[in-house]
């Protein structure tokens, strides 16, 4: 094959890793709202 | 005990929970320790219960520490301040891997106390100062409220019934639904007008 074609290749193999690991990432990242139905510590909640 | 809200107490500012999401979380001291990841609300006592959270680099994935409503200093509009690192806990003071992953709010149906669904859940509206109390919802309404898929508020009484998949109210605060966050700030201070959690205050969160 062209020394080009191997260019390519990599770049494209490269570019590919480099998307699932910022999806991934992302994933990992995400947060949400979440309800919990236990008893806490009420603590006085120090936001003013 | 959780301290009930007091006739006439003044309303303070409302935020989306989901606009938490992703705000920084920084020491009195300067120093970012991270952001917030999930939030966390406690539907026992009807308020924020802390924050899961998440480093702050690119590459960086969900850090093993919470911060607990209790070590919050202040919820500002472009972070979450805390008076040090000591406040910060396990992530399992706050919530568990498996609570996590079956509570998430949004998409969770409304249904009243008839076993009618008026919407469906898009965002918790809490109060950003005090107790960090869950004061209303945002939500997709059903044909039930008049509008298909309309985006109106409703006013929580103190101690809403919510878990992840259903959140209960009263048939009689439907009938009292906002268009925007102003609208709904007015409904949580007719409600603290008229007493506690309103009239039609659910009650003790009774599981469904």
């Amino acid at each position: 094959m062209a020394w080009w074609v191997w260019c390519v290749a990599v770049v494209a193999v490269v570019g590919l890793l480099a998307a699932v690991v910022l999806g991934v990432q992302a994933r990992r990242r995400r947060g949400g709202v979440i309800v919990v139905r236990r008893g806490r510590r009420s603590g006085r909640g120090g936001a003013r | 005990m959780r301290r009930e809200l007091g006739k006439g107490e003044p309303v303070r500012e409302l935020t989306p929970a989901a606009g938490l999401t992703g705000r920084p979380v920084v020491t009195l001291g300067g120093e970012a320790v991270g952001q917030v990841k999930d939030v966390v609300l406690d539907a026992v006592n009807g308020r924020i219960a802390g924050f899961t959270l998440a480093g702050r680099g690119l590459f960086s994935g969900p850090l093993r520490k919470s911060v607990p409503w209790a070590g919050v200093h202040a919820l500002g509009t472009d972070a979450v301040m805390i008076p040090s690192e000591e406040v910060l806990e396990d992530k399992a003071a706050v919530t568990t891997g498996e609570e996590a992953s079956g509570g998430l709010v949004r998409g969770a149906r409304v249904l009243t106390d008839l076993g009618v669904q008026v919407g469906t859940v898009r965002d918790v509206i809490v109060e950003a100062g005090g107790e960090g109390a869950v004061v209303g919802v945002e939500m997709s309404s059903t044909e039930a409220l008049g509008h298909h898929e309309a985006t109106v508020f409703l006013a929580l009484g103190s101690r809403p019934a919510m878990t992840g998949d259903t959140l209960m109210v009263p048939v009689r605060d439907t009938e009292d639904v906002a268009g925007d966050l102003t609208g709904l700030a007015a409904a949580v201070r007719r409600r603290r007008l008229g007493g506690d959690g309103g009239p039609g205050a659910v009650g003790e969160g009774r599981a469904l």
